[in-house]
């Protein structure tokens, strides 16, 4: 099976997800608006992977789920960080920078 | 899990689905309706919306995979899957179910006999705890000789590695009243004896250290199946008397169900106990270093005491022993063997063996079915291809796949353990009488835990290559080429070319093995035994000292019994000796042939005594080789007359003639002094008394008066069936004595079936593993070569139809197969060379290379081999070129 180019890398939904979430509690379309837009197009979040992504966060405890009706009156599965995932999502923030920083290093004096 | 528990499960599963299709569903609405917003017509609002989420069934499998009830859901559906894909090839199916019960079902069987034989629990408290010590003298092979009690009373004064010692040494009373006088084993024990073993009596006190002194030894424990039969189970038993030998003794205990103690190596009568009487050795025996070695001696190691450091010791005493009583104790060492390898020292290498066997074979069968497995997966890769394409993984595509492989190995397994069940209880009743102390397998957690394992082990190695291959075929190519007239596949044919070559090999090395075991036990049948085993009877006759104290006695008792048996119709002869050949241990003293040099007593040629009655050598057909038998005068009186057996020339006389040579026989005294040397005055041939794989030993006869023993061994030749003059011997028994017992009736050949069991057994066992093997290996050599030749029709249709010959097809087709076999024999051979070679403790005169027996199960196996490649190769030669060329 061969992926779009454009996935994102393994990993790093998680983070963007949680990220999204703690700007307050949305729903699994919310979120691929969200990342896409703010991303400026440049990242899209594929529902094949979100969906299990974020099951298995709220298997890890990381994020709650209950179900909402949107502004359009539209009833949606809506999730929320827990406090679990604020410290999942330090911690991942944390580790991208160090990570950001060393790859930005090694272009440099490469 | 609970009903109730699998039902939640089921509701949460039903549940989570639900709630997924919601949410997926909302957020499809929510991207058509911003869609719709954005511009676009309803139709292509929906369809975008779609394409993004791409396959929704496989996101869906996805997300629900994430929670375990989802995970548990998939593998449940894919087990529903295989059970219909097996269902819809039910030939297929049945061999491979039929083939991996036979597999899994002989392992389960002969494990289920180590299980009990090698690793079952021993009846005694803590039995990794005992162990057995043996003297050994560096001098005579056995390393398991029976201990002498001055040194046994010495180790248990010097040794500091055992809690406990104690012995025990058999012999055969007459236990009167209460019915029939019977012959019965009675072990004579140290009072510690079942304290020592950790074992209580199920009724009454057993045995108290007061029993331990003189005088207060006339108490017995019963065995508790001679508690049920002779006293009806009398919940009152203990405190009653019973009369051994005509004297009274006090029933103290009767010993639980399962307990027995049966030590074959030193067993002087090689019978199970029916009594057990504490006895008490008078005083000189503990310094008086006079005595014969006959006691067995059993131990318990003290808490953190190990095996090794029990054995240091106990050389270290023997050593000081040795050093003290150079006549007594020269040569002799001691050896400490943990009871569990004395137990099943025997059975091991033959055991070990047919497991090895076992484990081939259900390699073989694995070999086979995964075999079978891959020529499916060929005409399956179109099934597959299109699930790879519509978004399954090659994960999920071998899990589906091992699935299917599990689901046979489960069914074949559960087949298999039923037929272990039945088998091995038939196994169990079809084996001789006395080679497996056992009477029924018992199911345990142990051998379903093998069971489970060896099913489980056996789908996941059949199964592991064909699904691995199938998940990783190319589905664009398969699918270009329809699946129509697609070539198998070069790895899947060169993985089943290697399984047939697998095969083949191993199926070597078990007809190597088996037919190794066939010419040596045809050698061993054929082994002249020295003597004329044929329409001969054996029973025991003890009498009882009470009665007989007095040599006349007893000479006149067994004088008048030989005569009136001679007069029972149907007795061609009638004699007695002492230690008959084939029925265990005899008595072996030192000899000083008196024209050779005196040495000292440990020094001196050892040769068996073997006292005998008249007409012992007529009777027996034991030729005479040079001098004369035992005149009636001889046999009447003591004459100080012996005959030698010819190993005892070859051996000690170097080259002298015998005749008329004078020998002392250390049996009455250690002291040369007070013995009366006896001259040899013939020399007969020699008899392999301990077996036909045991060459015979040096022996000396003596007439019965020279050595008056109040057990003989009653040796009675008849015309027709042995076993029919019984009765009439019984009644002229009675009329001699009414109280006195006829034992251990059993014919001469029984007892040479039963020394030739372990051979004859293990030998079928392994024969029809072997066959099994074969079967198999042939089987799957077929089915390859049949399905190339299915596969190769059109090229082969070409080629007759551009005028090829039979010939040319038929040495196409078996080119193929004989270039496997050739492989499978070659790699086959090495391994069985180098195989056979743990086998040799199980084979008699032959070498476990044997040239013959190698070239005949080679040329088996390339006969069998190209017989199975023969019958696809001659169905190719009758292809019709227009029926080929049409064939899809």
């Amino acid at each position: 099976m061969n992926k779009p180019k454009n996935d994102l890398l393994q990993g790093t939904l998680a983070m963007l997800v949680l990220k999204t979430l703690a700007r307050g509690p949305t729903h699994g379309y919310g979120i691929t608006l969200h990342i896409q837009m703010v991303s400026k197009d440049f990242l899209r979040v594929e529902e094949g992977s979100l969906y299990p992504a974020l099951h298995r966060m709220e298997q890890d405890g990381w994020i709650s789920a209950e179900w909402g009706t949107t502004e359009n009156s539209r009833r949606a599965r809506y999730y929320r960080l827990t406090s679990a995932g604020r410290k999942q999502l330090a911690e991942e923030e944390k580790n991208w920078e160090r990570l950001t920083q060393a790859v930005a290093q090694v272009l440099r004096f490469a | 899990m609970s009903f109730i528990a699998r039902l939640k499960g089921l509701l949460r599963s039903r549940r989570l689905d639900r709630e997924l299709d919601e949410e997926l569903r909302s957020h499809l609405e929510m991207r058509t309706a911003d869609n719709l917003a954005a511009g676009m017509s309803p139709e292509n609002a929906r369809y975008e919306a779609q394409r993004r989420f791409g396959n929704t069934t496989l996101l869906k499998e996805d997300t629900r995979a994430v929670d375990i009830i989802g995970w548990l859901d998939e593998c449940a559906r894919d087990f529903r899957y295989a059970l219909r894909v097996l269902q819809r090839s039910p030939g297929f199916t049945a061999v491979a179910i039929l083939t991996l019960a036979l597999g899994i079902g002989a392992n389960t069987a002969v494990f289920s006999v180590i299980n009990s034989v090698l690793l079952g629990p021993l009846p005694y408290h803590v039995p990794g705890g005992l162990v057995m010590v043996w003297e050994s003298n560096s001098q005579h092979p056995n390393p398991h000789n029976t201990v002498s009690p001055p040194n046994f009373f010495d180790w248990q004064s010097r040794s500091t590695v055992f809690s406990s010692m104690a012995y025990i040494a058999d012999v055969r009373n007459n236990l009167t009243g209460n019915g029939e006088p019977e012959e019965v084993v009675v072990q004579a024990v140290s009072a510690n004896f079942f304290s020592l073993l950790g074992v209580n009596p199920i009724l009454g006190p057993g045995f108290t250290t007061e029993n331990g002194k003189a005088g207060h030894d006339n108490v017995v424990i019963l065995d508790y199946g001679l508690w049920k039969e002779r006293f009806a189970g009398d919940p009152a038993i203990v405190g009653k008397s019973i009369l051994l030998n005509g004297k009274p003794q006090t029933v103290v205990g009767v010993a639980p169900q399962n307990f027995n103690w049966f030590i074959k190596d030193s067993s002087l009568t090689g019978a199970k106990p029916r009594i057990w009487s504490p006895f008490v050795f008078p005083q000189s025996f503990h310094d008086h270093k006079q005595i014969g070695r006959f006691l067995t001696v059993v131990a318990r190691l003290k808490q953190g005491v190990t095996h090794s450091q029990a054995q240091a010791e106990m050389s270290a005493i023997a050593a000081q022993l040795e050093h003290e009583y150079p006549d007594f104790d020269g040569h002799w060492g001691v050896n400490v063997v943990p009871l569990r390898d004395q137990i099943s020292g025997q059975l091991r290498p033959a055991l070990l063996i047919l497991f090895g066997a076992v484990a081939f074979v259900l390699l073989i069968a694995c070999a086979n079915v995964s075999s079978l497995l891959l020529a499916r997966a060929a005409s399956r890769e179109r099934e597959i291809a299109v699930r790879t394409a519509i978004g399954a993984s090659r994960w999920r595509i071998a899990r589906q796949l091992l699935m299917e492989s599990l689901l046979l190995a489960l069914i074949g397994g559960g087949i298999g353990v039923t037929l272990t069940v039945v088998g091995t209880n038939a196994l169990l009743a079809a084996s001789p009488r006395n080679l497996l102390d056992l009477t029924s397998v018992s199911i345990d957690l142990r051998l379903l835990a093998f069971a489970a394992g060896a099913t489980l082990l056996a789908g996941l190695l059949f199964g592991f290559l064909p699904s691995y291959m199938s998940a990783h075929s190319q589905i664009a190519q398969t699918l270009r080429e329809g699946g129509r007239g697609a070539s198998p596949g070069k790895r899947s044919g060169f993985a089943r070319s290697a399984f047939v070559v697998a095969q083949l090999s191993l199926a070597l090395v078990l007809l190597a093995g088996s037919g190794l075991l066939i010419r040596s036990f045809v050698k061993l049948v054929g082994v002249n035994p020295g003597f004329d085993t044929g329409h001969l009877l054996t029973f025991k006759v003890t009498l009882p000292q009470s009665k007989y104290a007095k040599d006349p006695l007893l000479m006149a008792f067994f004088r008048q019994l030989l005569t009136r048996i001679s007069t029972v119709p149907g007795v061609r002869s009638a004699t007695m000796e002492s230690f008959p050949p084939l029925m265990g241990l005899g008595s072996a003293t030192g000899v000083h042939i008196l024209s050779q040099p005196q040495q000292s007593l440990m020094d001196l040629p050892v040769a068996n005594v073997r006292v005998v009655g008249p007409d012992y050598f007529s009777t027996m057909s034991i030729p005479l080789r040079s001098g004369r038998l035992f005149t009636e005068q001889e046999m009447a009186e003591e004459k100080h007359v012996t005959i030698v057996n010819q190993a005892f020339v070859d051996k000690y006389m170097n080259g002298l003639n015998p005749l008329g040579q004078k020998a002392a026989i250390y049996m009455k005294s250690f002291q040369e002094n007070e013995l009366k040397p006896s001259e040899i005055i013939g020399v007969v041939g020699d008899v392999r008394a301990m077996g036909l794989d045991v060459a015979a030993e040096p022996s000396v006869y003596w007439p019965y008066p020279e050595l008056v023993m109040s057990g003989m061994t009653i040796l009675v030749r008849t015309s027709n069936d042995p076993l029919a003059v019984v009765s009439g011997i019984l009644a002229e028994l009675q009329q001699l004595d009414r109280e006195q017992p006829m034992a251990s009736i059993v014919t001469m050949d029984q007892l040479l079936a039963d020394s030739l069991s372990r051979a004859h057994f293990t030998m079928l066992l392994l024969g029809l593993f072997a066959t099994f093997a074969l079967v198999l290996a042939a089987v799957g050599t077929y089915g390859l070569i049949a399905y190339s030749v299915t596969q190769r029709i059109q090229e082969l249709g070409i080629r007759i139809a551009l005028g090829a010959q039979r010939r040319d097809v038929l040495r196409l087709v078996l080119g193929q197969g004989t270039r496997l076999t050739l492989l499978g024999l070659a790699l086959g051979i090495a391994a069985a060379l180098g195989i056979t070679r743990l086998m040799t403790s199980l084979l008699f005169g032959t070498s476990p290379t044997d040239p013959l027996t190698f070239a005949g199960v080679a040329g088996l196996l390339v006969f069998v081999a190209l017989l199975a490649c023969f019958i696809p190769a001659r169905r190719a030669t009758r292809i019709d070129p227009i029926v080929a060329l049409r064939y899809e």
